[in-house]
């Protein structure tokens, strides 16, 4: 039964990202600062994306957190930007810390829009600097993705050495939202700034932090790995049909090997990005070391993909008619959203000892 | 020791909780600790007698028939048997392909009887085959084969040479494949045989490898007999039974670290180097090799997760699977090449007993030939543009040129 809900979700996602997620309609998105697509996000809200993963009696339709990895992948393909991984992740961290039961419904539900926002000025990782002191937060974060049109927004911050991750309702009282430029205007980036601003604590602790960081990594990688699949698919597309030095491309050994690197790339990402989502599931002690792995895999899967997509189209490539640099914009801000690559490989070494011992 | 091999409805979990126990058995007299010190010969003598024991118990060639020496078992049993046999350091390495390859193509297209009378022998360990294929100018490009078979009465006369064979040197038989009509274009001239590795006429030359051992040969051929019986598969038709045969192995098992240390060998190294007094576990070049490896060995078994599922479902497994070699014996030279960085001067140490799976120099030292046996790196990249994302082959000049006439 949940198959068959799933399985027609998807349909019904397929039909409707093909319809409206057209190549001027993503490019009209990235011409202007804190874009969002308002439109899609309403009919996404009316076909239940928001609740697919969370628990009915919270408002959701209980399908799991496995349910929502190949939804992303789809808007990954498409380069099509929903707070759904952030609303997830939100929901998750207020249910799990028993906070705000309220907001994880409107989560679920699509009134509310969630921002992670756990990146700092001066910062690779996600070690907070902003603090949060009798109930209220001070302090500044570098632009976080959905920040433009969110109403709620997920917070890492310190209270004396403690880092955790607070709640902030962004109408709240000393909330400064910078709408910025970026690599990627399609993703509604803001930067946030607190000013004694009320905020709630969710979930206390380096450890929690990490763990709900790892829930936003793994999802966030099949997102990457759709966009992988779309470039290395258009890639060969166009290296079978491109033809010089009177065959196609495709033929040179220069490109197919640099496909070829792609592909194994991509495998190596899914596969990652798969067990990480399966330890979740099953709620596993292996979850953050495969989460890195998740994030490290599809990241460098999409990176290539993305640079050498633009590469095997040539000079086509570079223009802002042709589609792979959505993918390029794309491909970096999916990979700096929640912390950078050179975090992420210091967590997994220092944790190695688990995956070899699982 | 009774016939476990084939317990009715026994799930998989108990069929490796069985197989570990037998192998534990076999540890003391057939394992590393037992295996220091021999000589070659006395190595192949307990090798055949692991191999003796292996047939009894049902885990020898586990698919093929019971009545045979095999396990009567599935494919997916012989990979879980593999997996666990390779955690253990006994000698297989003498009927890798004797028994992969030969033995079943044997079965399928030899003469009933000559199955039935050969192939026992060599599951138990008796004999050992060997595949002649490669030749010095027809590697990767198996159809270009030069060694000649011509008509001779009942039978057929082979001249040529034959390179790469492994273990050839202790073969009794071999499966070949020659040419025996060079007036028609490569591919299509090529008819393949079985031969007594005993017939006048063969003489057969160990190669020295770069870190000196010897498990690969030159086989020379003068005017050698061989009867038309021995003849698999129609005149003609032996290019398309090799690759038969090299597709015998759908899904091959390597390990993790493709036969070199693992990644934990290489952090414990890393945890006891310095760099300018420093540990080098807390360098970031250091540390950015470790973890793009784990990335890889996490991705790559995942892949290999999925594809024993297929398998155990009776599915064939997707194609990634083909990128594992690819991957993993370039990681090996390349973990131990920073590896011996880390050592430095004394990474320049080869020590005499040391082995590839616990040696960083040793590894280092054998990984180039991971690179090129099986499909080199180059040849299997073409592979995945070509069969998995269907990308134009290669330009061939020599396709559709009749042999003897290709300059």
């Amino acid at each position: 039964m949940e198959n068959e809900i799933l399985t027609m979700l998807l349909d019904q996602a397929v039909r409707l990202l093909d319809a409206e997620a057209s190549q001027t309609r993503l490019k009209a998105l990235l011409e202007e600062p804190g874009s969002f697509d308002a439109a899609l996000w309403g009919k996404a809200v009316e076909l239940g994306w928001p609740a697919i993963a969370i628990a009915e009696e919270s408002g959701g339709l209980g399908l799991g957190i496995g349910s929502l990895a190949p939804l992303l992948q789809e808007l990954g393909q498409r380069t099509v930007s929903l707070p759904l991984a952030s609303g997830y992740v939100t929901a998750a961290a207020l249910l799990e810390g028993g906070v705000a039961a309220d907001v994880a419904a409107q989560l679920a539900s699509g009134q509310a829009i969630a921002t992670l926002a756990l990146g700092e000025a001066g910062e690779c990782g996600l070690s907070p600097a902003v603090v949060f002191s009798g109930g209220t937060l001070k302090g500044a974060k570098a632009p976080a993705s959905f920040a433009a049109v969110a109403t709620h927004a997920l917070v890492s911050a310190r209270d004396g050495d403690t880092p955790g991750l607070y709640l902030v309702d962004l109408t709240a009282a000393g909330v400064t939202r910078d709408v910025v430029p970026t690599i990627d205007n399609a993703r509604a980036a803001a930067a946030l700034r607190f000013d004694d601003t009320p905020a709630t604590l969710v979930v206390a602790g380096w450890n929690a932090l990490l763990r709900h960081a790892g829930v936003a990594a793994t999802l966030v990688a099949f997102e990457q790995i759709g966009g992988a699949e779309r470039c290395l698919r258009i890639s060969v597309d166009y290296a079978k049909e491109r033809k010089v030095f009177g065959q196609a491309i495709g033929a040179f050994q220069a490109i197919k090997h640099k496909l070829a690197d792609m592909y194994q790339e991509l495998e190596i990402g899914r596969g990652c990005a798969i067990d990480a989502l399966e330890s979740l599931e099953e709620g596993r002690g292996d979850f953050l070391m495969l989460a890195c792995t998740a994030r490290l895999g599809a990241g460098m899967a999409y990176d290539f993909a993305a640079r050498e997509c633009i590469q095997t189209h040539g000079g086509i490539g570079v223009t802002w008619e042709a589609e792979p640099h959505h993918h390029y914009r794309r491909a970096r801000s999916l990979a700096l959203e929640i912390g950078g690559a050179p975090f992420w490989r210091d967590l997994l070494v220092d944790g190695q000892q688990i995956l070899e011992t699982v | 020791m009774n016939d476990m091999s084939t317990q009715a409805n026994e799930s998989l979990g108990d069929y490796v909780a069985r197989a570990r126990a037998w192998l534990d058995a076999m540890e003391p007299r057939f394992g590393h600790e037992a295996r220091k010190g021999l000589t070659v010969d006395q190595d192949l003598a307990l090798a055949r007698e692991y191999q003796r024991l292996k047939s009894e118990a049902g885990y020898a060639c586990i698919t093929l028939p019971r009545a045979l020496g095999g396990g009567g078992g599935s494919e997916i049993q012989k990979i879980l048997f593999g997996q666990e046999e390779f955690k253990h350091d006994f000698p297989t390495t003498y009927f890798t392909v004797s028994q992969g390859m030969p033995i079943p193509m044997l079965l399928r297209y030899a003469d009933k009887e000559i199955g039935q009378r050969l192939a026992p022998p060599a599951i138990r360990g008796e004999t050992i085959w060997c595949q002649l294929f490669s030749e010095p100018s027809a590697g990767s490009d198996l159809a270009a084969v030069r060694t000649r078979a011509t008509r001779d009465g009942d039978g057929w006369r082979i001249d040529g040479q034959k390179l790469w064979t492994t273990w050839a040197q202790y073969a009794d038989y071999a499966i070949a494949v020659v040419r025996t009509d060079p007036t028609v274009p490569k591919h299509a001239g090529l008819t393949f045989f079985w031969l007594d590795m005993k017939s006048p006429g063969i003489t057969v030359k160990p190669v020295r490898k770069l870190a000196g051992e010897s498990e690969i040969n030159e086989v020379f051929f003068d005017n050698v007999y061989v009867p038309d019986s021995q003849r698999m598969g129609d005149v003609g038709a032996g290019f398309r039974v090799a690759i038969e045969t090299l597709m015998i192995e759908r899904y091959s098992v390597a390990d993790d670290a493709c036969g070199g240390p693992t990644l934990n060998e290489f952090a414990k190294l890393a945890a006891n180097s310095r760099i300018n007094g420093r540990a080098a576990i807390d360098d970031g070049q250091v540390r950015r090799a470790l973890a793009e490896a784990i990335v890889e060995r996490q991705g790559l078994r995942s892949i290999h997760r999925r594809a024993l599922s297929a398998i155990a479902e009776g599915k064939e497994p997707g194609p990634e699977g083909s990128i594992r070699k690819l991957r993993l014996a370039r990681r090996r030279q390349a973990m131990g090449e920073l590896a011996m960085d880390l050592m430095g001067a004394e990474g320049m140490l080869l020590e005499p007993e040391g082995t590839s799976t616990l040696d960083h120099v040793w590894s280092w030292m054998d990984v180039p030939g991971a690179r090129i046996a099986g499909g080199t790196d180059e040849i299997l990249r073409n592979t995945i543009a070509e069969k998995v994302l269907g990308l134009p082959q290669d330009y061939r000049p020599d396709k559709k040129v009749p042999f003897n006439q290709i300059g």
